[in-house]
């Protein structure tokens, strides 16, 4: 309190400020490239923001043509009643969610023990190196890849080998019926069907997606797992527990890191296009079967942005991509702030 | 994951400045010391005085030499750890004293590439005979590590950890048992009221003694205390030393220290360990006040190390 530090890190030449400025200059530009495509999709979407309210969030209506039907007007005359195009993202939401709450079902148990043998088994063996490289490798294959193969390797077993195969074992079992039933809408008539099996369904999408969001998640553990102290583990074991008891120690500690781990993963299944689209069968209606083809939001896009030359057409497409971008952003805010928090806590207990 | 090697750098750079120690020109005659042959790879016939003979021995090395890969840590260890009794394990940085520590209750096989000769027989069971249920062993020695580690859970949850993985589950089982442990460690009053919180949120002393408080929870025969004090305050560190002494009534104590004075103050034997091996050995009051070695006594009058 009675001197003050006399030397500040601006007083050293001309070369120190124009690389500050470079590097803040840098940051703000990928702050401001953010923000321009948040507010250029916001603009966009603003028709059909305006058009549909808070009933865009709630409406599984997705017609971008008119119907033209029969009906009756006042005086009880035969006209034709023309419907107006209508757009809700109730069905690809929903489709989004749950192909993505499927991948993470089946990635999550698989990355969490790839992730454990990489930490625990692996070094012993000498492999860590090999095995992370081809977790991280498999990040890095192009999503048209995982499409491909999709398409004609996996839906076409899912069709003829695993979905015939659940349907003669589950088919008959009462109250599982609606798995292999759906309903069509066809001209506002609602009719019931069985399903048909192509493979292309909500069950090939999540398969796929659980496939390419395992690496992240793994490789985002296998970290989390790496930065648990050793002290822990030893502690257990000195008690007496088995290798499983402190493995299990192990994932309590990084609890709040794997949580991270798997919400960024969530976030690349919730935002993924290419393969999704050549899998799921892109049909945009909520269907609770996961053997009935369905839509995510991200296909959708891909799907119908091209062909979209309608005004309110594009910004309902606009609004879907609005709200997939602010729930990504949602998403990898929450996973950051894990697997960051997860550090001073950490250090704070040691 | 580096402790390890860590200590074997500390132990290199113990070498160089200690050549033989010219302020004791007192202390007997001068020529060759015990210390420089052993520096120099010499083996040396640990000094092993009577007073152990009479004592009952509940772990035992027996010519028991542990190598980090091609590093070895320990040669030819042979030694007792008397019933009922505290014994310290003391010497500088790097002179295998936590090493061999961690060997009794096996938690140096979690490092790669470390094999052993000899044997440790705990109890009268051969520690590393093949076939040895290592889990039932390291039940049944509780341990304390330099730095509280405490795990991300409760109070409660963390005193009855050795219980909750035997797979005790009845309510009041565990709460007598959390309850006798915490109050073992004078603990009890200070936290009842708050069992179900963080253990986390404790200050250090208070967690290391949870870290004692659990570990002796499922009543071991053998409580190894790995430098308990070395991350705590003067204040916490005595409370620690009135605990051991407290505890000794019960349990069969192995301390490593870096404090020459807490091996004094808790321990009723010490070893003096260098550079991996047992220099000499026996009652605290004579290693320090009548020692067989003039090294002992330069090491615990603190003139080196």
């Amino acid at each position: 309190m009675t001197t003050a530090v006399q030397s500040s890190p601006r007083t050293f030449g001309r070369g120190d400020a124009v690389l500050g400025l470079a590097a803040r200059g840098s940051a703000l530009c990928i702050l401001g490239m953010l923000a321009a495509l948040a507010l250029v999709l916001l603009a966009a979407a603003l028709p059909s923001i305006r058009t549909f309210g808070v009933g865009f969030l709630l409406s599984t209506d997705w017609r971008p043509n008119e119907i033209v039907g029969a009906g009756l007007d006042a005086a009880g005359n035969e006209v034709e009643v023309v419907s107006p195009p209508s757009f809700g993202g109730l069905a690809v939401i929903y489709g989004t969610v749950v192909s993505s709450a499927l991948a993470l079902v089946v990635a999550v148990p698989l990355s969490l023990g790839a992730a454990l043998f990489l930490v625990r088994v692996a070094p012993r063996l000498r492999l860590a190196g090999v095995l992370s490289f081809l977790v991280e490798f498999l990040a890095a294959i192009p999503s048209i890849a995982f499409g491909i193969w999709g398409l004609f390797v996996l839906a076409p077993f899912l069709q003829h080998v695993v979905e015939p195969g659940l349907k003669s074992l589950l088919g008959d079992v009462p109250g599982l019926g609606w798995l292999f039933t759906g309903t069509l809408n066809i001209a506002g008539e609602v009719v019931t069907r069985p399903i048909p099996l192509t493979g292309r369904d909500m069950l090939c999408g999540g398969l796929i997606l659980a496939i390419m969001v395992l690496p992240i998640i793994t490789a985002v553990s296998r970290d989390v797992l790496r930065a648990v102290p050793r002290m822990q583990i030893e502690g257990t074991l000195a008690l007496g527990a088995t290798w499983w008891q402190s493995c299990a120690a192990m994932l309590r500690y990084g609890r709040a890191g794997l949580f991270g781990a798997i919400m960024l993963g969530l976030a690349r299944a919730a935002g993924e296009t290419m393969a999704v689209t050549m899998v799921i069968g892109n049909n945009n209606q909520i269907e609770p079967s996961p053997f009935a083809p369905a839509q995510t939001m991200s296909s959708l896009l891909a799907n119908e942005f091209a062909e979209a030359s309608d005004g309110l057409h594009r910004a309902a497409l606009l609004e879907v991509a609005l709200i997939l971008l602010v729930m990504s952003l949602a998403i990898n805010i929450l996973a950051r702030s894990l697997i960051v928090g997860g550090g001073p806590r950490a250090a704070a207990a040691h | 994951m580096s402790a390890l090697p860590a200590r074997t750098i500390g132990a290199m750079e113990v070498r160089a400045p200690h050549p033989p120690v010219p302020t004791a020109p007192a202390q007997g005659p001068a020529g060759p010391s015990v210390l420089d042959a052993i520096r120099q790879g010499h083996a040396h016939t640990a000094a092993v005085h009577e007073s152990l003979r009479s004592e009952q021995a509940v772990i035992e090395a027996r010519e028991f030499s542990l190598w980090y890969g091609k590093r070895r840590a320990l040669y030819a260890i042979s030694m007792i750890v008397a019933r009922g009794k505290v014994t310290a394990l003391i010497g500088p940085s790097g002179c295998g004293k936590s090493t061999l520590l961690r060997s009794i209750n096996r938690l140096n096989d979690l490092v790669e590439g470390v094999r052993i000769e000899g044997s440790i027989v705990l109890h009268g069971v051969p520690v590393y005979a093949p076939g040895v249920d290592v889990i039932g062993l390291r039940k049944r020695t509780g341990m304390v590590f330099q730095k509280p580690n405490p795990f991300p859970m409760s109070i409660r949850e963390n005193v009855i950890y050795a219980l909750r993985i035997n797979g005790e589950r009845r309510r009041a089982v565990l709460d007598e048992a959390c309850e006798n442990s915490l109050r073992a460690v004078a603990l009890w009053d200070e936290v009842k009221d708050r069992l179900r919180h963080s253990a986390l949120g404790m200050s250090g002393g208070q967690q290391q003694r949870l870290c004692i408080a659990r570990a002796i929870v499922a009543e071991p025969e053998v409580l190894l205390l790995d430098e308990p004090c070395s991350a705590l305050d003067p204040v916490a560190t005595l409370r620690i030393e009135e605990l051991i002494r407290e505890l000794s009534q019960r349990y069969t104590i192995l301390i490593v220290t870096h404090n020459m004075q807490q091996a004094a103050r808790v321990s009723d034997y010490t070893a003096f360990m260098y550079l991996g091996r047992l220099v000499e050995y026996g009652s605290t009051a004579d290693v320090y006040q009548n020692p067989r070695l003039r090294e002992t006594e330069q090491y615990v009058t603190g003139r080196f190390g």
